[in-house]
Parts: structure tokens; sequence; C-alpha cells
């Protein structure tokens, strides 16, 4: 496990968010971190879990769809290396799949991992500014020692893409929020326009042209917005 | 061993830069904080040492101002459209300020937003950046217009504008620091308040007063908008004036009517 400097800078700059058109996106750099950390660390399969709210589903991702399904099944039941390193924030040492431990700590991740043709598993925590956000999962063979060189290789890898990704996730919760913020206001605009209208065409007064709005959207199972706008462009009459 | 130098290479090469650029955001983030957390603390001594006499209720824009160095701020949301969606403002040239923009449709703050850049004039150059707004702006009395985009991801909201700011160039960065804490913390984070605590004035009643008189015009209610701000220009009144007599019944724009 040798990889040559340049290759090795070609890797960090991707995880950085480099080398393609604009910002490249949560998931994007989730499939980036898993699989150049296969290529590198040498081992049979990634697999990546990344939740930096803590109430929402983790995104999930991994080197091929066998291992992304397990993770994803390993998140669900709360168990296998992945979960246990998230919540200890903890790297996880190199550990036997069909050891006594793996065995009774993850009766439905170790088999499961073993029938896809590994042996080791070790994980190591995506580390965020308050805690772990997530965590790596390395999958090995017999051909490959999960050593501390490798894990600290990984780990690099790991602390490096968590930057990244923290800072794409900001850069669309940032863009969400603009965009929810844009919609309240502009549908406050179309519902007071629309109320102005109601107003002038049936001689109402202005709460009870937005008594009229709400009452048609509500029976004909509308959004107000989309009735107001229609009465504001002239098509509808709600009264 | 090898790991190591693979972390010596990492840090000269492409960790180093990052590095540097992390500290510097991470720098950034907290004087945005700080401003912020500053700003809504000096809402709160306002606050509590109010009487509770709704004409003189604090205005959370007031303590922008002040933070900018000046008495006179205005913030404007605007939507991809650039049309102006939400105002506040911390005193009457300001919201004057404000108002001529809104009518004109042109200033700095349209300028600032579009732009995503500081937009600084003084003296003669607002009249010649500016050929409607700017001469208006002057017969206000006011000399000098200071104004920061609020930049959010990949656009900018809208704008925060300071008038006869002076300070030089550290006005320029307060102004900068300011609008950053306001777009992060107030407008846009996990606990905003894009109300700016009840100081935010959407301009319902102009709005209202549109459609009532797209009705009465048998026209776009955005033409019926351009009516009312082509109104009011010309009777030099503000524009939410003209829309209270509309809505009032007592003003009707519309030919024949």
């Amino acid at each position: 496990m040798t990889p040559a400097p340049l290759h090795l800078a070609s890797v960090f700059v991707e995880l950085a968010g480099g080398g393609g058109q604009g910002a490249p996106g949560v998931p994007s750099l989730l499939n980036r971190l898993t699989d150049r950390s296969k290529e590198l660390l040498a081992v049979r399969a990634t697999a990546v879990t990344f939740s930096p709210r803590a109430r929402a589903a983790p995104w999930v991702a991994a080197s091929d769809a066998d291992v992304r399904r397990l993770e994803t099944d390993a998140v669900a039941w709360g168990e296998g290396p992945g979960p246990a390193c998230h919540r200890t924030g903890r790297a996880l040492g190199g550990t036997a799949l069909s050891g006594a431990v793996a065995r009774q700590r993850w009766p439905r991740y170790a088999p499961r991992a073993l029938a896809l043709g590994c042996t080791h598993t070790a994980a190591l925590p995506i580390r965020g500014h308050t805690g772990p956000v997530g965590a790596l999962v390395l999958l090995a063979t017999r051909q490959t020692a999960l050593t501390g060189d490798l894990m600290a290789l990984g780990q690099s890898l790991a602390d490096f893409a968590a930057v990244t990704l923290l800072r794409e996730h900001e850069v669309e919760a940032s863009r969400t929020l603009a965009a929810q913020l844009e919609h309240a206001l502009t549908t406050r605009v179309v519902i007071e326009q629309a109320k102005g209208a109601l107003t002038a065409r049936h001689d109402l007064s202005p709460d009870a042209a937005f008594t009229v709005l709400r009452g048609y959207a509500r029976s004909h199972r509308r959004l107000l917005t989309d009735v107001a706008r229609e009465v504001v462009e002239g098509g509808l009459d709600p009264e | 061993m090898v790991c190591a130098e693979q972390q010596e290479i990492l840090a000269a090469s492409a960790g180093g830069d990052l590095h540097l650029h992390l500290a510097d955001a991470y720098r950034r983030s907290a004087e945005c904080h700080l401003s912020s957390a500053r700003l809504q603390d000096a809402y709160a001594d306002r606050l509590s040492a109010w009487h509770g006499d709704e004409t003189s209720r604090p205005r959370f824009m007031t303590g922008v101002a002040e933070a900018c160095g000046t008495t006179s701020a205005a913030l404007t949301l605007m939507g991809s459209d650039h049309d102006q969606l939400s105002v506040a403002s911390s005193d009457a040239s300001a919201r004057a300020a404000q108002d001529l923009e809104f009518v004109l449709g042109e200033g700095p703050a349209h300028d600032a937003s579009v732009g995503g850049c500081l937009v600084s004039a003084a003296g003669r150059a607002i009249e010649s950046r500016w050929p409607a707004y700017g001469p208006a702006l002057a017969s206000l009395g006011i000399r000098e217009v200071l104004t920061a985009p609020l930049r959010a991801e990949g656009s900018c909201i809208g704008a925060l504008a300071v008038f006869d700011p002076g300070g030089g160039t550290a006005a320029a960065d307060t102004l900068t620091v300011i609008a950053d804490a306001l777009t992060r913390t107030v407008l846009l984070g996990p606990d905003a308040d894009p109300e700016l605590y009840e100081d935010a004035d959407h301009r319902d009643c102009i709005q209202q007063a549109a459609g009532i008189l797209s009705v009465q015009a048998g026209c776009r209610v955005q033409d019926a908008l351009a009516m009312i701000k082509a109104r009011a220009f010309a009777d030099g009144q503000p524009p939410d004036a003209i829309a209270e007599q509309i809505v009032r019944g007592t003003l009707k724009l519309a030919q024949g009517s």
C-alpha cells in the first residue's frame, strides 16, 4: 500500500470538491469518498454514512450496490461497524466478521458481510464541528491487513472529506432556506393582490375577501397561493 | 513511515491551502455570530427599557444602523426578479430612500443585490449613476450611500444600505460583516426571524391597491403597480399614501372611473 504521491494528491483534490464543473454536492462527494478509499486502501469494499442533522435520515453510499444495501440495513437496524463508530465517534479497529464478538454484536450484519466475501471490517468516524456525523466502513478480505498505517490514511481521507461534506451540506441548506423565504414573501404579495381584486369586484372588506379565498381553497383542496394567483390573473372568481 | 510522508505531501499540496481557507472561514463565521449576538442583545436592551407605548416601540433596525455607525439604515429583501418583497428601515430618511428605489426601479439596493457586491457612491456620482433615483436622493439631503448585498449561497436575497455613514473604508467593512451576520442568523439561520422582530413591512396595502386598480382599470396587476408608482412619483408622495387612498376609495386612477 504505497500510492504514488501525485495520485494521492489528486485524490485529495477530488475530495476537496475539485476536478469537476461547479460544486459536487453531497451524494457525489460520498461516492468519491467510497470509491477512492476502496482504491487507496486496497480493501474489498467501503461504505459511508453521513447525517449532519441529528433527526434527518442519513445519506448512505458504498463502493458497490450490495454493500450499499447492507449499510442501509445496518443504519435501519442500528447494528454493525458503521452505526457503532458513528455512535461513539471513535475508530473501530480491524474486527474478524466470523469471530464470536462480531457474531454476537452484529447478528444480522456479520453473516451478510461474510456472504459478500468479506472477512474483516473496520470503521472510521466522520468528524463534524461538534461531534461525529457519520462513519467510513472498510470491508476487507484476508489479503489486506487493517493495520494502523492503513487506518491512519483512511482517517485522513475521512477528515478531509468531512470538511467538504459539511461545507456542501451548509450550502444546500442555505439555498433551501433562501428559496423558502422567497416563496413565503411572494405568496404574501399575491394573496394581498387577490384580496384587493376581490374587494373591487364584490364590494367586500379585505378581511372578508381573505375569508372567501381561504374558503374556496379549502373546499376545493387547493393551495391558497394557487387560488390567489388565478384570481389576480383574472381567470377565477371564487365568490 | 509511508503514511507520515503522505501526510506531509498532503499538508504541502491540497491540504495547506484548504486549511488556510478553513481558518479564514471559521474566523469570518465567528465574527458573524458575534455581530449578530450584539445586534440581538442591543435590541433586547432597548425592548426592556421600553415603556410599552406602541408609537415608540424600539425598532430592530435602529440597532442595525447604530452597529453600522449611522442612524439611517435600510434593509430590503428581494425576489429573484429583484422586486422588493419586504423592507425595514431605522428612520424616515432611510424609508424615503427605500420608497424612491421602489417607485423608480433603480438604486443601490438593486445594484448590490444583482451584482452581489458592495455599492458605494457619494456626491455627484450618485446623480450620474442613477439618473432618476440620484437627484431624488440628493433632494432628501443624503450625500452618501453605501450598500452591501445580503449574500446567500449562490444568490442574493436583498441588500442592506446605510446613508451618510462617514468613516471611509472601515464603514464598508463593518457594513459587510453586519450584512453577512443578518443574512446568516436573522434572515436565514435555523432560528431566523425574517420579520425582523415585527420591523418588516411587506407593503401589503400597495399590493392590495394594485389588485383593486387592476379590476377597476381592467389591466394586469403589474401594470396597476406601475400606475401607483408613477402617481406617487408625480405627486411627490410615498407610494403607501397613494395606495391607502385607492383602498379607501378616495382615489380612482382608472380612466373613466
